[in-house]
């Protein structure tokens, strides 16, 4: 039988099963907790950062990631308070700074309200966020491709940077990729970095509702597990 | 790298994922690099998948992908090193090697190298010659320095 556990999230009583992570059970829930390294049915591993939340212990309050996070009996957590969304909002701001053409990073951008970055651009066409990596590994069980190299040097490659006779050339890990959707009218010029009207007017969504799941359009650009 | 020494290496170690580093550490002595063929073995010897092998082998300093000269030469380039003329050191090391750092000369004699803080401050310029620590090292000394390696080396060959 299924041992359920009862936790408290943005004050609401909840009753998950025991080993789901918070950020399942959240989205269970139908609270909106923005991510992009999370897929459901793969291991996380916290790259992105996103999806942080207070977990309170003890009458003190630590930020964590959700997704790395398995509900415990008695838990108290909040998703949306004002310190949260502002560490998310910097984080959505600098994975833009990093990825400006990519419809996914603007879509979670653009959830987490985030209205001007303050970083510059950097273009580069990866964010480190490990979903090819371990779709190889996990569902495939390939191992064709891995982080390699650390600090500024650490990318995603084959080994020895040649793609290896075992790649099974699924393709699984182009699929995943937040970085093969491109933005709505087409890759950005440097200097004309901005969001298509229907992007814009989502803003407004975000501001009037930005804890709970409106099963926004911006799901899909990412791949938000509520729509999976 | 010799199928001998690579079996040596491997010795008592075959299907023992943990062993890696410890492997990788014994080639890099021995060779003075970590070849993607030791790479291949090592990942069939010891059951680990090759893309963990060389991420493995990419993460640390302490392994080098790449061929490494004879002698290695480290240029400190932190903060202390670098308000007493470090990057004059480094220049002249440059220019009297013939490769940027992080680079090894063709003949294989040098790899020049720049590291930020060396941890001897208040001897700076530091340059670290074969594990030797220079204090106080200026383009001049640093010409001599690379001299000598040079005088002893062609020494050697004309007495083998
Ligand atoms: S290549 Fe794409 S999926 Fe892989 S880590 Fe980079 S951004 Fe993520
Ligand atoms: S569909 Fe949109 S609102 Fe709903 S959880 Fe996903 S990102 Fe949040
Ligand atoms: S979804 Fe949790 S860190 Fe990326
Ligand atoms: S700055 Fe050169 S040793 Fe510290």
């Amino acid at each position: 039988m299924e041992q359920y556990v009862t936790l408290t999230m943005d004050g609401a009583r909840a009753r998950v099963p025991r080993g789901t992570s918070v950020l399942d059970a959240a989205m269970e829930y139908g609270i909106c907790i923005p991510h992009l390294c999370h897929i459901p049915y793969l291991s996380d591993m916290g790259a992105c950062r996103l999806c942080i939340v207070e977990h309170i212990e003890n009458g003190r309050a630590k930020v964590t990631t959700s997704c790395t996070l398995r509900v415990q009996e008695g838990m108290v957590i909040r998703t949306n308070t004002e310190k949260i969304r502002k560490l998310r909002r910097n984080i959505a701001e600098l994975l833009v700074a990093e990825a400006p053409n990519s419809r996914a990073v603007q879509d979670i951008a653009v959830r987490c309200g985030v209205k001007e970055v303050r970083y510059p651009f950097r273009n580069n066409d990866c964010v480190l966020c490990g979903r090819c990596v371990r779709v190889c590994t996990e569902m495939w069980g390939a191992r064709a491709i891995g982080f390699v190299g650390r600090g500024k040097e650490r990318h995603v490659d084959f080994p020895f940077g040649v793609r290896p006779d075992f790649c099974k050339q699924c393709s699984s890990c182009v699929d995943l990729c937040p970085m093969t959707i491109t933005p709505c009218d087409g890759p950005m010029k440097p200097g004309e970095e901005r969001l298509c009207g229907k992007c814009e007017s989502q803003l407004q969504v975000t501001e009037q509702i930005p804890d709970t799941c409106v099963w926004c359009d911006l799901g899909m650009g990412f791949n938000c597990a509520r729509q999976a | 790298m010799s199928d001998q020494s690579m079996a040596a290496i491997l010795e008592g170690r075959t299907s023992q994922p943990q062993q890696l580093i410890e492997a990788l550490h014994d080639v890099q002595q021995l060779s003075g690099y970590i070849p993607q063929e030791a790479m291949t073995t090592l990942s069939q010897e010891l059951g680990v998948p090759l893309i963990e092998v060389y991420r493995v082998a990419s993460f640390y300093k302490a392994f080098s992908l790449t061929p490494r000269g004879r002698h290695v030469m480290t240029v400190c380039m932190g903060t202390a090193c670098h308000v007493r003329g470090a990057a004059r050191v480094a220049e002249q090391a440059s220019a009297q090697l013939g490769v940027e750092p992080g680079g090894t000369t063709s003949d294989g004699q040098f790899t020049l190298e720049c590291v930020n803080c060396l941890g001897a401050c208040a001897l700076g310029p530091v340059v670290v010659l074969d594990g030797v620590y220079h204090d106080q090292v200026t383009p001049r000394k640093l010409g001599r320095m690379i001299e000598s390696v040079r005088r002893a080396e062609s020494e050697d060959r004309l007495h083998v």
